[in-house]
């Protein structure tokens, strides 16, 4: 698989599970629901308590800094059209 | 010499890339290989042919074979591709050897993820994708009495929903603890659920699927709160991309493993390009790759990579996903993410919620409409939105999604105009309503 980023790849693929379960965990405590279930494999073990409290204290600013790192589209070539009206359109 | 563009893949974005490029390159030459019987039909409408609210599986199709035959789109149907090669511009055909192209288009879409538990050999389940597969899955629905959904994500929402409409028991399984909870948040499907418990709806939350029992067709789905007895189980998982042709080949993939591509849908090779569920996107917000998203965004991305590769000059632009479905009595929809996606996140932000009205409350028809508003909490620039309400949220979840990628702010919407007629609109727009609720929390 030369084309397959394969730890940035395991990294999201694990991150984005394990932080929206640390998640779904605070939302559903809040809204009084059934919890998700708790990880009980040393991966989930290690995203779940460690991993996600550390993601959490650190600042966005910073995190945001490491995602932008990551290899993918994002760090190809794009022209977000972001605009603000200037006065009449006419 | 006429161009040649080869479009792996027969979906909405190969369907899309092949005729915007003879849009672009009326003389240029088109091959479509796609390992199905069809091409182009509208795969998202299967649950609903299921369901019986679309009264046969013809109506999900776009055109006819003839009439792609007739546009000069070649496409060459059940047929395999094995391998692509880029040093020598060929790609490697089941059954038809070598085929030389000057452009290539990768769109070779999704994959469910495989539920990794024993029995996944086992006759009766169900993954929704192949239109011809559906229609013989369709007539099993006449005699199944218990269906297990497994996994509540939007597939699997329109699934529970199909077999309601069918008289069908149905079960729903998911280690998460609501339905559709990594996209939306609880208070946003509390209703949904509600009237799938009035429905008769067997929700499992919170438990694991373990497998699937039988002797060689299912029998049952083995949770960690005991067997279910079942006809059929309909696998519902995320969707994940089909790279292995591509990766294998040595196109590069981010790490959602969507093929990467630039604003043209260009990969790292030149000459080719890459479309639809197998290409990762830019998310607008945060400016971190995404996949697996809609079929407007496949066919969207298909029809820029076919003018480009055309010789014309499109760009597509990064995506903020506006998303909206009926489930239950309810519209639910929305924009980017929800409290619950920006808390996992750890994206700070400032939050507005309120209860409108659809129409004027005196009118007839008249619907509750919940709004949901996430704003950035310095800029207050609009981040994400959830939605849930009787009607008109397809409508606000595309015009919020615009208001995301433009920056408006929420001061802009509490203040915006809105139109204020008894039969469609009520006199205080539901999200200016949500942003005023927004803004009092926020000392200025």
């Amino acid at each position: 698989m030369a084309g397959l980023s394969a730890f940035p790849t395991w990294l999201r693929v694990n991150a984005e599970k394990y932080l929206l379960i640390t998640a779904q965990r605070r939302v559903a405590k809040a809204n009084d629901l059934a919890a998700p279930l708790p990880a009980l494999d040393a991966k989930g073990k290690f995203f779940t308590k460690v991993f996600a409290p550390i993601y959490r204290i650190l600042p966005w600013s910073l995190r945001s800094k490491v995602l932008q790192l990551m290899p993918g589209s994002h760090r190809q070539q794009w022209s977000p059209r972001e605009r603000k009206p200037n006065g009449p359109a006419v | 010499m006429a161009v040649r563009t080869v479009v792996v893949g027969g979906g909405a974005a190969g369907i899309g890339a092949a005729g915007a490029f003879k849009g672009a390159n009326p003389g240029g030459e088109v091959i479509v290989y796609t390992e199905f019987e069809d091409a182009a039909y509208s795969p998202c409408g299967i649950p609903y042919v299921h369901g019986k609210e679309i009264i046969d599986f013809q109506s999900l199709f776009l055109a006819t074979k003839e009439q792609y035959a007739n546009q000069g789109i070649d496409i060459h149907y059940e047929t395999t591709v094995t391998g692509l090669d880029f040093a020598n511009r060929r790609i490697r055909v089941e059954g038809e050897g070598e085929v030389a192209y000057d452009r290539l288009i990768v769109a070779t879409g999704f994959n469910y993820a495989d539920p990794g538990v024993p029995g996944g050999d086992l006759e009766g389940l169900y993954y929704v994708k192949n239109i011809r597969q559906a229609m013989e899955w369709d007539k099993t629905l006449d005699n199944t009495k218990v269906a297990v959904i497994i996994e509540a994500t939007p597939l699997g929402m329109e699934m529970i929903e199909a077999m309601i409409h069918r008289g069908i028991e149905v079960h729903v399984v998911d280690t998460r603890p609501w339905a559709m909870s990594d996209l939306a948040d609880p208070d946003i499907v509390e209703p949904v659920q509600k009237t799938w418990t009035e429905a008769g709806v067997h929700m499992h939350y919170g438990v694991k699927l373990e497998g699937f029992v039988g002797e060689g067709k299912i029998r049952a789905v083995k949770t960690s709160e005991g067997e279910i007895p079942c006809d059929l189980a309909v696998i519902c998982t995320k969707k994940v991309p089909n790279n292995e042709l591509g990766a294998r080949a040595g196109l590069k993939t981010g790490p959602t493993g969507g093929i990467i591509v630039n604003k043209r849908m260009e990969t790292n090779i030149a000459g080719v390009y890459a479309a639809g569920d197998v290409a990762e996107i830019p998310l607008g917000v945060t400016n971190v790759g995404v996949q697996g998203l809609t079929g407007s965004h496949a066919y969207s991305q298909g029809k820029v990579a076919g003018i480009n590769a055309g010789g014309g000059h499109r760009e597509y632009q990064p995506v903020y996903i506006p998303w909206g479905m009926v489930a239950g009595k309810w519209m639910i929809g929305g924009v980017n993410f929800g409290e619950t996606a920006a808390t996992a996140l750890g994206i700070p932000f400032v939050m507005g919620v309120a209860q409108g009205i659809s129409r004027a409350r005196y009118f007839p028809g008249m619907k509750p409409i919940k709004v949901k508003l996430l704003a950035e909490p310095k800029s207050l620039r609009l981040i994400g939105a959830q939605m849930v309400g009787g009607e008109g949220i397809k409508e606000r979840a595309d015009f919020l999604a615009m208001a995301v990628k433009t920056g408006i702010t929420l001061e802009d919407l509490a203040y915006m105009e809105n139109v204020y007629s008894p039969p469609i609109g009520a006199l205080n727009e539901p999200i200016a309503l949500a942003a005023q609720n927004g803004l009092s929390k926020v000392k200025r």
